[in-house]
């Protein structure tokens, strides 16, 4: 039995039981698939996004990365929005909050021109769900001036921001794409715009495999294929990087964020919240595993606060944003030896052909003993050895040696490699 | 009755599960698996083919460094070999090796790949004697370096022990078959149904050919002096093997089998005699298991099937007047003892050379065929496999084989040189 911990987290002027929600995707697109959801324990949803076209899918509209016998890395999909009528989906919200008065309910909205954005915002308040999410990013829409066409250009996302905000008081977050090179300045205007927050990051045009037969991408749509949009765990790294620049940005770091990309674990979560995220939400790994992944970062969550013991999510929230420098800001003065443990080393070598090929040669073979030998007068501290050791205690942070001419000083080194 | 399977309990290898297993590979850099292979397959590199998406590749490594590298991926002991060997037992278990390399070899069938292509001519003819492991690998080896190359076996069928010897429930004659033809292929001649020493002598070969290799294996089998051992119902492991082999789908010997013996062949004599309709049959063995020279796997299955092993009794005697009708053993604590009712006793305990083809060879005192660096005691003979090292695997066959041929190719260039 996990520990009591409370997993409230105030955003955007309401108070939600917890910070997991799905993401505006297949996950939630019907009032039965959401209710079962927030049984298991999602605290919110981001509804599929609706629009006033209904769009026109494709088949098949997946393909993914990752190796055989391994989860998936990434999804690539071919989705648009909502399939179904628009007054259809709005009373699937409305019979949710009514019969969820506790869960969060937020209207994911698409509209083509100004005059749909505003009829979308005006029924999603009529529907009366908590907050309004703009679809500003998807990448693989079908008609022009939507998606990511939108949120790649400050200007569209200025002036549709400020058409929903002024057609409703609901608070309204702006869905950043990542298929951009600055994402402050579409966030900015959405801002600008009075958007109450931003989320980010929708997914990420790529191209995840080329089909040898038919000489396109996957997937393969009647022998052709489209960039369109990656998600899952793979593009977490990235995700996590938007959002710290979103933070970092003066006239966006105080907005909320709603982090969005690549969360499966508990442990996800939370770098996300120490970045400074106060709402997360999740599509792919519910898309792999099911909505009972909730459990697990739920109870995770709440070890994870045992352990470091915090009693609210605002004790952790934002930590680690002041720690994530620019690299000319690191301390250099130093390198940090690995020490080896040869009775757990199980003599594979993978340490010695990695620092030749890839390193500076540090590390000779014992032939005999089956182990490797650090000439520490040779290593710069990389520790490359330690990242391809197969297993995790036998390569550790060893001893901390200052470069000539630098002045001793304490260091602080990771020690939880798990 | 379960059926039996081949090689052990684990399902084939499909692309998706051997790049599983192939990517628990450590990679090594000095690969233990590789060193401890005897007939020199060189699993380290073949994994590292798979792994990194080159299966063609895999398929190549093992046809050049194995003439027979599909047979022996099917009978090689690969627990006490490579699979022992494997650096990653030290992180949980060792990589199936064995498996892998059946899974590879096939790839080799399946794209119809053709691997191996003879030297260019050197215009000298080498005679080999047998067409079984030994033989078939230096013959190979030798067409590789360009010679004429002729093989004699007193069999209507080449393969030696691999077609004659283990059951075809192990080793399918398929397998068998598509190695051969790698060889065939090769443009070695086989001359087939011919017993050098009787239907040519050795003298002839010496005379027409540039060198003669003498691959003839044990085909004598060793049952042990005890009373007994002469009564209608006692037969030698390899005879009973090769009568099943010779009918295609195994011999009824009797009802009640004993077999003797804690090897491969007392297995394969065991599980063929049940699937041969047997009602009973238990395996003898005077040492314990640990000692047993065979493969893990094999024993398994083996009892899986139904076949009792008793271990630490020797046989003392054979009982019955016109026929057997039991066996008493002696513990090997000096003390138990037992008698068993049985039909039939099949002696697995071991081969012995037949060397009647020459006099003048230089054996040596176990009977085996003299031999240092493979050249015997006759000037241009060599000599390598079972008939000089007395009964090892298939793989030690072919890496001596193959040793031997180098040999025999270092010889001809030498004299040539004069």
């Amino acid at each position: 039995m996990a520990p009591k911990k409370d997993l409230s987290v105030e955003f955007l002027g309401t108070r939600c039981e917890n910070p997991f929600f799905l993401s505006s995707s297949p996950v939630g697109a019907d009032y039965d698939m959401i209710a079962k959801s927030f049984r298991l324990g999602w605290g919110g949803v981001v509804s599929k996004t609706i629009g006033i076209i209904v769009s026109d899918e494709c088949s098949p509209r997946f393909a993914t990365t990752g190796r055989e016998g391994m989860p998936w890395l990434g999804l690539k999909n071919l989705d648009q929005i909502s399939e179904k009528p628009t007054e259809y989906n709005f009373e699937q919200l409305f019979k949710l909050k009514r019969d969820f008065p506790e869960k969060i309910v937020v209207a994911s909205i698409m509209g083509s021109n100004e005059k749909e954005w505003s009829q979308l915002a005006k029924m999603a308040e009529q529907a009366g769900v908590d907050f309004i999410e703009g679809n500003l990013s998807c990448p693989q829409m079908t008609v022009n001036g939507c998606g990511c066409d939108v949120g790649s250009n400050p200007e569209m996302v200025r002036s549709f921001t400020k058409v929903i905000t002024s057609a409703t008081k609901l608070p309204f977050i702006a869905k950043m794409t990542p298929n951009i090179t600055d994402i402050t300045l579409p966030a900015k205007a959405a801002l600008e715009g009075g958007a109450a927050a931003i989320s980010a990051i929708n997914s990420i045009r790529c191209i995840t495999n080329i089909d040898l037969e038919y000489n396109t991408a996957l997937p393969v749509v009647a022998g052709k294929s489209a960039i369109s949009g990656y998600s899952g765990a793979a593009i977490r790294p990235i995700a996590l990087r938007f959002i710290q620049q979103l933070r970092s940005d003066p006239a966006i770091g105080k907005i909320p964020i709603s982090g969005i990309g690549g969360i499966e674990t508990w442990h996800d979560c939370v770098e996300f919240l120490l970045l400074g995220c106060r709402n997360l939400q999740v599509t792919t790994a519910v898309m792999q595993y099911g909505y009972r992944i909730v459990e697990d970062m739920i109870d995770g969550l709440k070890y994870y606060m045992q352990e470091r013991g915090f009693d609210k999510l605002d004790d952790f929230i934002g930590l680690a944003h002041s720690n994530i420098l620019s690299p000319d800001k690191l301390d250099r003065d130093y390198y940090l030896l690995p020490a080896f443990d040869p009775d757990k080393c199980i003599g594979c070598g993978r340490c010695y052909i990695s620092c030749y090929d890839g390193g500076h040669q540090a590390i000779s073979w014992d032939e005999a003993a089956r182990r490797p030998v650090l000439h520490a007068e040779r290593c710069v501290g990389c520790h490359l050895c330690m990242n391809v050791c197969p297993l995790n205690d036998v390569i550790s942070p060893g001893e901390v040696r200052f470069k000539e001419g630098r002045s001793k000083h304490p260091v602080p080194c990771q020690h939880d490699y798990d | 009755m379960k059926k039996y399977k081949q090689s052990g309990s684990t399902p084939d290898f499909t692309p998706r599960t051997a790049m599983e297993e192939a990517a628990r590979c450590l990679l090594c850099y000095d690969a233990p698996c590789s060193k401890s292979c005897p007939a020199g397959t060189d699993p380290a590199r073949f994994i590292r083919a798979i792994r990194f998406r080159n299966v063609k590749g895999a398929a190549a490594v093992i046809r050049e460094n194995n003439i027979l590298g599909a047979c022996c991926a099917n009978v090689c002991p690969c627990d006490q070999l490579c699979e022992e060997a494997c650096s990653r037992s030290g992180l949980d278990r060792p990589i199936r090796i064995g498996q892998l390399q059946r899974y590879a070899a096939e790839a080799e069938t399946v794209y119809g790949m053709k691997v191996l292509s003879p030297g260019s001519e050197r215009g000298a003819k080498v005679a080999c004697v047998g067409a079984g492991p030994a033989s078939l690998s230096a013959a190979a080896e030798l067409r590789k370096l360009g010679y004429d190359v002729t093989i004699y076996d007193a069999n209507e069928k080449p393969g030696g022990y691999l077609t004659y010897g283990i059951s075809k429930e192990r080793l399918a004659q398929s397998v068998v078959d598509a190695d051969i033809s790698k060889v065939v292929e090769l443009g070695v001649n086989f001359k087939m149904s011919t017993r050098v020493g009787t239907d040519v002598k050795l003298e002839d070969l010496r005379e027409n050919y540039d060198a003669v290799f003498l691959g003839i294996g044990l085909w004598k089998a060793n049952i042990p002096d005890i009373p007994g051992n002469q009564l209608p119902g006692v037969m030698s492991g390899i005879d009973f093997l090769r009568k099943s082999c010779e009918t295609g789908d195994g011999v009824s010997a009797g009802k009640r089998i004993i077999v003797i013996g804690g090897g491969d062949v007392a297995l394969d004599c065991a599980s063929t005699a049940l699937l041969a309709g047997a009602e009973k049959v238990a395996v003898w063995y005077r040492r314990s298991l640990r000692e047993a020279p065979a493969d893990q796997e094999e024993l398994c299955s083996t009892v899986k099937l139904g076949v009792s092993i008793t271990t630490d009794m020797a046989p003392v005697e054979i009982i019955g007047t016109d026929a057997v009708t039991g066996i008493r053993f002696r513990g090997r604590d000096g003390v138990s003892s037992a008698a068993v009712s049985c039909d039939t006793v099949i002696f697995a305990t071991g081969q012995s050379a037949d060397t009647m083809l020459c006099e003048k060879l230089e054996l040596t005192e176990k009977g085996l065929v003299a031999a240092q660096d493979g050249r015997t005691s006759l000037p241009g003979v060599f000599a390598a496999g079972d008939v000089v090292h007395g009964g090892k695997t298939v793989a030690a066959a072919v890496g001596a084989g193959k040793q031997a041929a180098h040999m025999i190719h270092s010889f001809l260039t030498e004299r040539e040189a004069r």
